[in-house]
C-alpha cells in the first residue's frame, strides 16, 4: 500500500510576461510505498520541483490527484515537512526556536519542546549551538537545523527540495552521509528532488526521472545498493556506475562534463 | 542626521580586547566629530555676541541662556514642558504602532486591501503633519488631545507602509515553512509578520518620529499651552530670545537624544539580529 500516491498530475500556469499558457507538468504519476526514499530527477525546467510544491500544498494542481495515505492534499499540513533549498530557517529564532518550532504550533508545552528539540539536536550533530541564531551558523549547519525543524514534528512525509544545492560539494558529501545515517534510524517517507545524480543515486531507493516539458515519468528505477552507504563504497559500486551512466545518457549529460 | 556617528562600524564579535579597545576609541572619535560643529559653534557665540555688541532682543548672550537653563533646571519648569511634549509623542506614537503595525501586515498580507488603501495612504503621505491642525483642533479643540493627533498621525502613516514593505519582504519559503509546520492564521501574524516585518517597521518608527517630532513643536504652537513649542512661542510675546534659544536647542538636542539613545540602537540591534535575513533572502 503506497503512503503517497501522485494520479495524472498536470500543472499550467499562464506566463506574467507573455501571457501564455505554460505547462510545467504535463502528466506525473507515481507512488512511494511508506519507508521509502524516493529521488525526483530531470532536466532543469521540467517541473520537479513545482511536483513537490504540489506534495507540499503550497500550489494547487491544475489536474490531477495527490493522494496522501489516502486522502486528497488540500494545503500544507505538518504531516508532510519540507526541507527547503534556502534553508528557509526564522532569522529571529535561536537554533532551539526554529527546531521547536513545529511542536509549539501544535501546542506541545514548553518542557516537552525543549527535551524533543535537544533529542533532535543530538541526533543532526548541533549540541552546543542550541542558542546560536541562524546567520551565526555556516551553510551546512543552517541546513542540518532545517532537516532538525522537520524531524521534530516526526512528519508522515519528509520532502526534501534539493535541500544541498547551496552547499559547498564537500560538506555536501557530508551532509548526504549524515541524512542517510538519520533516515535509517528514523525511516520516515522521503520525496527528495534533486538536479544531482549521484546525489539520487546515492540517497535513494528509487529515482524517478522526469522528461523535460511537457513532463512526465521517463523512467523509474530501483537501486540495488545495499545500505548503510557511504560515498566510499558506493563511488565503487558496479550497480552505481551503470545507474550512473543510465540516467546521464537519459538526461542526456555527457558523463565527463557534469561531476560533482 | 550624520551617518557616521550614528552606525558605529559593526564587526563579527571576537574574544580579544584589542578589537573591543579599538571599537570604543573609533566610537568615542566619532562622538567627538558629532560634537566639533556645536562646539564651533558655541564658542562663536560666547565671542561674536558681546563683540559686536548685538542687542538681546535680536540674539541672546550665551550667558543668559544659561541662565535661564539652569533657573528653569533647579525650579522645574523646563522639565515640566520636557515632560508635556514628551508624554504627547509617547501617546501618539504608542497610539500609531498599536493600531499601524497590524493594519501594515493586513496590507503586507492582502494585494485587495494593500490596492484598495494605497491610494488614500500616498494622498495622506503629501498631507502628514501640520496640515491636519486646523481639523485636529476642531475635532478635539485646543489640547493635548489634537498635538497627540498629529504625533499618531505622522507616525500611523510611516509605519503603516514600512510594514507593509517589509511584510512582502519576508522571503515565500519562509511563509511556505511556516504553514507547512502547522502555523494558523493568528500564530502567522504573531510568529512570522511580526518578527519578519520588524526591522522596516523600526527603520518606519524611527522616520515617523522624526516627522513627529517636527509636527509636534508646530502643534503645541497652535493648539495647546504647554509643552516645548507653546513655550517656545509665547517667549516671542517677551521678546524673550533667551528663551527662544533655548527652546530650540531643548528641542534639538532632545531628538538627537532621542535618536541616537532609543531609535538607532534599537534599529540596529534588529537588522543584526536578523542579519541573516538579507543573505538568505535573497
Amino acid at each position: 500500500m503506497s503512503l503517497l500516491s501522485v494520479e495524472n498530475l498536470n500543472q499550467v500556469y499562464t506566463d506574467a510576461y507573455t501571457h501564455e499558457e505554460m505547462t510545467a507538468v504535463g502528466n506525473v504519476s507515481f507512488d512511494i510505498p511508506e519507508g521509502q526514499f524516493i529521488s525526483l530527477i530531470g532536466p532543469s525546467g521540467c517541473g520537479k520541483t513545482t511536483v513537490l510544491n504540489i506534495v507540499a500544498g503550497f500550489i494547487r494542481a491544475s489536474g490531477g490527484s495527490v493522494m496522501l495515505a489516502g486522502k486528497p492534499i488540500s494545503g500544507p499540513g505538518p504531516d508532510r515537512g519540507v526541507v527547503f533549498q534556502d534553508f528557509a530557517l526564522f532569522p529571529w529564532k535561536s537554533v532551539e526556536a526554529n527546531i521547536a518550532f513545529g511542536l509549539k504550533m501544535r501546542g506541545v508545552d514548553k518542557a516537552e519542546r525543549k527535551r524533543r528539540a535537544r533529542e533532535v539536536i543530538e541526533l543532526v550533530g548541533l549540541s552546543g549551538f542550541e542558542a546560536k541564531y541562524p546567520h551565526e551558523l555556516s551553510g551546512g549547519m543552517r541546513q542540518r537545523v532545517g532537516v532538525a525543524r522537520v524531524l521534530a514534528t516526526e512528519p508522515t512525509m519528509m520532502l526534501m527540495d534539493e535541500p544541498f544545492a547551496s552547499i559547498d560539494a564537500q560538506t555536501r558529501r557530508v551532509l548526504q552521509q549524515e541524512v542517510l545515517r538519520i533516515w535509517e534510524q528514523e525511516r520516515p517517507t522521503v520525496l527528495f528532488v534533486t538536479h544531482d545524480v549521484d546525489e539520487a543515486i546515492f540517497m535513494s531507493d528509487r529515482v524517478i526521472v522526469l522528461s523535460s516539458r511537457p513532463s512526465a515519468v521517463q523512467a523509474d528505477i530501483e537501486i540495488p545498493i545495499p545500505r548503510p552507504r557511504t560515498w566510499s563504497d558506493v563511488y565503487a559500486d558496479p550497480a552505481f556506475v551503470r545507474i550512473r551512466r543510465e540516467l546521464m545518457a537519459m538526461l542526456g549529460v555527457d558523463d565527463d562534463e557534469k561531476g560533482s | 542626521m550624520t551617518g557616521i556617528a550614528l552606525r558605529p562600524s559593526r564587526e563579527p564579535l571576537s574574544d580579544s580586547g584589542r578589537r573591543q579597545l579599538a571599537r570604543r576609541r573609533a566610537r568615542l572619535s566619532s562622538a567627538a566629530w558629532f560634537l566639533s560643529p556645536f562646539v564651533v559653534l558655541v564658542a562663536l557665540w560666547a565671542v561674536l555676541v558681546p563683540a559686536l555688541d548685538v542687542s538681546p532682543r535680536t540674539f541672546p548672550s550665551l550667558a543668559s541662556v544659561w541662565a535661564v537653563f539652569t533657573s528653569g533646571v533647579t525650579d522645574g519648569s523646563l522639565w515640566t514642558q520636557v515632560f508635556a511634549s514628551l508624554a504627547r509623542v509617547g501617546a501618539g506614537t504608542g497610539l500609531a504602532i498599536a493600531i499601524g503595525v497590524p493594519f501594515g501586515i493586513l496590507m503586507g498580507i492582502s494585494r485587495g486591501v494593500s490596492g484598495f488603501f494605497s491610494p488614500l495612504l500616498r494622498f495622506s503621505v503629501a498631507l502628514a503633519g501640520i496640515a491636519w491642525i486646523p481639523l485636529a483642533t476642531l475635532w478635539l479643540g485646543y489640547g493635548t488631545g489634537a498635538v497627540v493627533f498629529i504625533v499618531f498621525n505622522a507616525v500611523f502613516f510611516a509605519v503603516v507602509y514600512t510594514t507593509m514593505l517589509g511584510v512582502r519582504q519576508i522571503s515565500t519559503s519562509l511563509l511556505r515553512a511556516a504553514r507547512s509546520l502547522g502555523a494558523g492564521p493568528g500564530r502567522m501574524f504573531v510568529e512570522i509578520y511580526l518578527p519578519g516585518a520588524a526591522p522596516s517597521i523600526v527603520t518606519g518608527l524611527r522616520m515617523g518620529m522624526g516627522f513627529a517630532w517636527r509636527g509636534l513643536i508646530a502643534a503645541e504652537i497652535i493648539a495647546t499651552s504647554s509643552g516645548l513649542g507653546y513655550t517656545l512661542f509665547l517667549a516671542r510675546q517677551y521678546y524673550e530670545t533667551d528663551v527662544i534659544i533655548l527652546m530650540m536647542i531643548t528641542i534639538g538636542v532632545l531628538w538627537l537624544l532621542m535618536d541616537r539613545f532609543l531609535l538607532a540602537p534599537l534599529e540596529r540591534r534588529t537588522v543584526e539580529r536578523w542579519g541573516a535575513r538579507r543573505q538568505v533572502g535573497t
